[in-house]
């Protein structure tokens, strides 16, 4: 049997590493904890704001646009318009919850307390991943909810549904982890926000159809990755798609990969936190 | 002449004498308000401006005929001159309010009191900053609109006029807000909540013509609206309301908003425990 006391001074034995198998389940499971509770804390900051401030957007674009738009492809402009809305605030969810973690950990110097406890930086970021991801899930169904009452939404496809909704929050728990890792201040991590996350989740195709652009512009378009991640979500919904369901799919695995190999990366080699 | 200096010396100390208004200390917090919010001009002024790119480029992509109208005129001139209104009182909203929350934050929010500053010339002086800082940044906003199709202003000084109350209300409103707010989440709780409902429900983004006739009453007793309506009248020469209406509204608004805050100064509310 393994000694699962860990080296205890004064017992007489020498002391002796405590062994946790394979993978450090407790570890992972209260970082994870504490990454939940860390945005539950503050739910009217993290959860309810977000709701509202997509229901107002629905509120000025279906005013505005309603009448004037008509159908986008063959569906209604709010019923393009709601999932889009949906997929925006995962998006920003997840991003904040595990740069605002960091960057936090960071600024007030507790982040060593992430980096010497016994855990690996895959199980590390795993649990960071987790809780942007949880927060996603949360206020994407809060905000699901609240559109239900509002918009006449289809259900075409609840698999692709998931798929883009968990692949998406994935990819942008780890552009925060990201973000947060290499911003040394506040001002940094408002300025991804603000001129990176902010702009391409605009530009996405949240409002419109990627073929209303220009032709130029809709090449670079195809580079932008929240536009998969809101086209791909969409179609689970209306069961129409710009890129294809496969195509997208394949994109938003693809990126989540690359993203996740850069993470483990800057954690183990401690980029900009360990010194 | 009576001498400059607080002590004379050799002499007694005697209080410092300011006559009615004490310019120098005016200028000073009015200096300090204005740097510390465009010290962060990537926040202050370059963010509003992208963001104010970003909805005119998401309209006017959305909707697929040029010739799409609202309130009697296209679209977009409708649309551009409620982006300048959003991005002029959001500074606004945000000037003395988080002035005043970074200051309890670091325990410094009393030392205004200690100042030979009277509770006028404070607000007098966060109002002046949060007024200032709106105007340039409609002003950069604006600029910046004109990339994608804005309008020279019909009647520049009405429009001015407009900015000036409209940021004035808010920023009075921001003080108040200030110095309720014990942390930052009561201030962001009031900007999500209370804030951006009353600025994006104002019509910015459509005529209130468009709402249902429930909603109607409600869209006219925010006296946001009055504000961005005459903004719009200002740049495009339509308005919803009678804007000279809307004017008075807000200055009654202003000078309730004004003598509430004033009380709260003087009493120490939040400030002197």
């Amino acid at each position: 049997m393994t000694d699962r006391t860990g080296g205890r001074a004064g017992s007489g034995a020498a002391p002796r590493v405590r062994s946790f198998g394979y993978v450090n389940w407790r570890g992972v499971w209260t970082l994870y904890h504490r990454e939940v509770k860390r945005f539950l804390k503050v739910f009217t900051q993290t959860i309810a704001a977000p709701v509202v401030t997509t229901l107002l957007f629905y509120t000025i674009f279906s005013v505005a646009l309603e009448n004037r738009v008509g159908t986008v492809g063959a569906v209604p402009f709010v019923v393009f318009l709601a999932p889009g809305l949906i997929m925006m605030t995962i998006l920003q969810n997840s991003f904040a919850n595990t740069s605002s973690s960091i960057m936090v950990s960071k600024v007030q110097g507790n982040i060593v307390d992430v980096l010497m406890p016994p855990i690996s930086p895959l199980e590390m970021m795993c649990a960071y991943i987790a809780g942007g991801v949880t927060r996603g899930m949360i206020v994407a169904t809060a905000s699901t909810t609240a559109m239900f009452f509002l918009v006449d939404l289809p259900f075409e496809n609840p698999a692709a549904i998931a798929f883009f909704a968990l692949s998406a929050s994935v990819m942008l728990a780890l552009l925060g982890m990201i973000g947060g890792i290499w911003a040394d201040k506040f001002d940094h991590m408002a300025a991804i926000t603000n001129f990176v996350i902010v702009p391409l989740s605009f530009l996405s195709g949240t409002f419109y159809s990627i073929e209303r652009l220009p032709e130029a512009w809709q090449y670079f378009a195809q580079f932008n990755p929240f536009f998969y991640a809101i086209d791909g979500f969409r179609s689970g919904f209306i069961g129409q798609s710009d890129a294809g369901f496969w195509v997208g799919a394949a994109v938003m695995l693809g990126i989540d990969l690359v993203l996740f190999l850069i993470v483990h990366r800057m954690l183990v080699t401690g980029y900009k936190l360990k010194s | 002449m009576p001498p400059r200096n607080h002590i004379i010396l050799g002499g007694r100390p005697v209080a410092r004498r300011f006559g009615i208004v004490n310019y120098r200390g005016l200028a000073t917090m009015y200096a300090r308000e204005m740097l510390r919010g465009f010290k962060i001009w990537g926040i202050t002024l370059a963010a509003p401006t992208v963001r104010a790119l970003l909805f005119a480029s998401v309209f006017g992509l959305a909707i697929d005929r040029p010739d799409a109208m609202m309130g009697g005129v296209p679209f977009i001139d409708f649309l551009l001159p409620g982006l300048v209104a959003v991005a002029a009182l959001e500074r606004s909203f945000q000037s003395s309010a988080f002035s005043i929350v970074y200051d309890k934050n670091e325990g410094i929010f009393p030392d205004l009191a200690m100042l030979p500053l009277t509770p006028g010339e404070i607000v007098f002086g966060y109002a002046a900053a949060s007024v200032s800082a709106s105007l340039i940044v409609g002003a950069v906003v604006w600029a910046a609109l004109l990339l994608v199709g804005g309008a020279v202003p019909v009647a520049p000084l009405t429009l001015i006029f407009f900015v000036v109350i409209g940021s004035l209300m808010i920023g009075l409103f921001s003080q108040i807000t200030g110095l309720w707010a014990r942390k930052w989440d009561y201030l962001e709780s009031v900007q999500t909540f209370i804030f951006m409902p009353f600025v994006f429900l104002s019509g910015v983004f459509f005529s209130i013509d468009e709402l249902s006739a429930t909603a109607q009453p409600f869209a006219r007793a925010n006296p946001v609206f009055y504000i961005v309506d005459g903004i719009r009248f200002a740049i495009t020469g339509r308005a919803d309301a009678n804007p000279w209406v809307g004017a008075g509204v807000c200055i009654a608004v202003i000078v309730v908003l004004w003598v509430i805050v004033y009380r709260l100064f003087a009493a120490g509310y939040r400030m002197k425990s």
